[in-house]
């Protein structure tokens, strides 16, 4: 099923995004590769959207005509590393492959360097078997720098990442 | 142009980080280095050997600090970062003076990065590339959790890089803006060594 793009938006979290955040951070095949963990019930979801989602320095609903399908976080780190932010990102499993991420993170990242004016880089660090998530990031634009070898452990799992990293200074692709 | 055996010449007094030399002339000089080394940990007893590299720029050129010039500067330095360090030796000669220091820091639960720095009297004779390779020998033996040793190298610390790879460890890439030395934001080499990697 095709969708118009343009149907596809980014927003802050609200309490009443609950039930559709549910939907897809509720699916394994979505949080798996995150450190998110699985949320099993709509209480859970609206806790954390009060207490994580919207008190975050900067993180975003991925949505479809308004209603939340995924999300975006972007995060720096502290101190002298602030130029340095982290993305990352997980979308609703029925809306993968049909260009949504790849469109709704190219909006993500020309409202970040705006927003966050102190960030000199973007960077992600995706597994190497997630053969989606590194076409959404380079077909953005971000350049894969090298493969990290046991750099990542998630859940219990040591794996090895690519890193990409996406510059205020580089030139952006055409849409 | 000049011969190799000219380069080697005029270029054996300089640390061996602005070395022009192929790999081959390299390897053949500090395949057997000249000086033997051991590790052992420092204390606040190795102060005045301490001041001699940490007073140096052409040490800390690609440190985030800068030379010290107090010895009571010195003596906070060991006391607070030295001392409770998880694991800092001090770099030693037959004499059992320090001549500079290698350590390993936990960045989180399985990494760990290496760091080292040698005073520029003893650059070019292999110190660091035996230092570094007794480590990666024994570090996984003394930290079981770690599964990766790290380290992150500025793009013109050509002899730097050159002692993680002669050691064995891999050039994993270019992280660029990755660190900022100095006010700089600077481009770092990224280099990995595994507890399945073979040593050099």
């Amino acid at each position: 099923m095709e969708i118009d793009l343009s149907r596809v938006s980014i927003r802050p979290f609200s309490l009443t995004d609950a039930h559709d955040f549910l939907r897809w951070a509720g699916d394994v095949r979505v949080t798996g590769n995150l450190r998110w963990q699985t949320f099993t019930s709509e209480e859970e979801a609206l806790v954390f959207i009060r207490d994580v989602c919207l008190p975050h320095p900067w993180r975003r609903s991925i949505c479809i005509d308004d209603r939340s399908i995924g999300f975006i976080s972007v995060f720096s780190e502290s101190g002298d590393d602030r130029f340095k932010a982290h993305i990352g990102y997980g979308l609703s499993h029925e809306y993968w492959g049909k260009g949504i991420a790849t469109r709704a993170v190219s909006i993500a990242v020309t409202q970040v360097f705006n927003d966050l004016p102190h960030v000199l880089r973007l960077q992600a660090f995706v597994q190497t078997q997630n053969k989606a998530s590194q076409r959404v990031l380079e077909k953005i634009g971000f350049k894969r720098e090298g493969l990290l070898r046991k750099y990542s452990c998630i859940k219990g799992i040591i794996h090895d990442v690519f890193v990409y990293s996406l510059l205020s200074t580089d030139l952006l692709p055409l849409p | 142009m000049p011969s190799k055996e000219t380069n080697v010449q005029e270029n054996s007094k300089e640390s061996s980080s602005e070395m022009e030399i192929d790999s081959c002339t390299l390897k053949a000089m500090i395949s057997s280095p000249s000086e033997k080394i051991h590790l052992r940990p420092m204390t606040l007893s190795d102060i005045d050997d301490f001041m001699v590299w940490a007073t140096d720029v052409n040490v800390t050129r690609f440190c985030t600090w800068e030379p010290y010039t107090s010895r009571e500067a010195g003596i906070a330095f060991i006391n607070n970062f030295v001392l409770p360090h998880p694991w800092l030796r001090a770099i030693c000669l037959d004499d059992d003076y320090a001549i500079g220091s290698i350590s390993v820091t936990p960045v989180d639960s399985i990494r760990g990065e290496i760091g080292y720095v040698i005073g520029s009297k003893y650059w070019g004779k292999g110190i660091a590339t035996e230092a570094v390779r007794l480590v990666a020998a024994e570090i996984f033996k003394e930290m079981p959790e770690m599964e990766r040793l790290e380290a992150l190298v500025d793009v013109d610390n050509v002899g730097s890089q050159k002692v993680l790879e002669k050691v064995g460890f891999v050039r994993e890439g270019v992280m660029r803006k990755f660190m900022c030395l100095k006010g700089n934001v600077r481009d770092m080499v990224m280099f990995s060594f595994l507890p399945s990697d073979s040593l050099l």
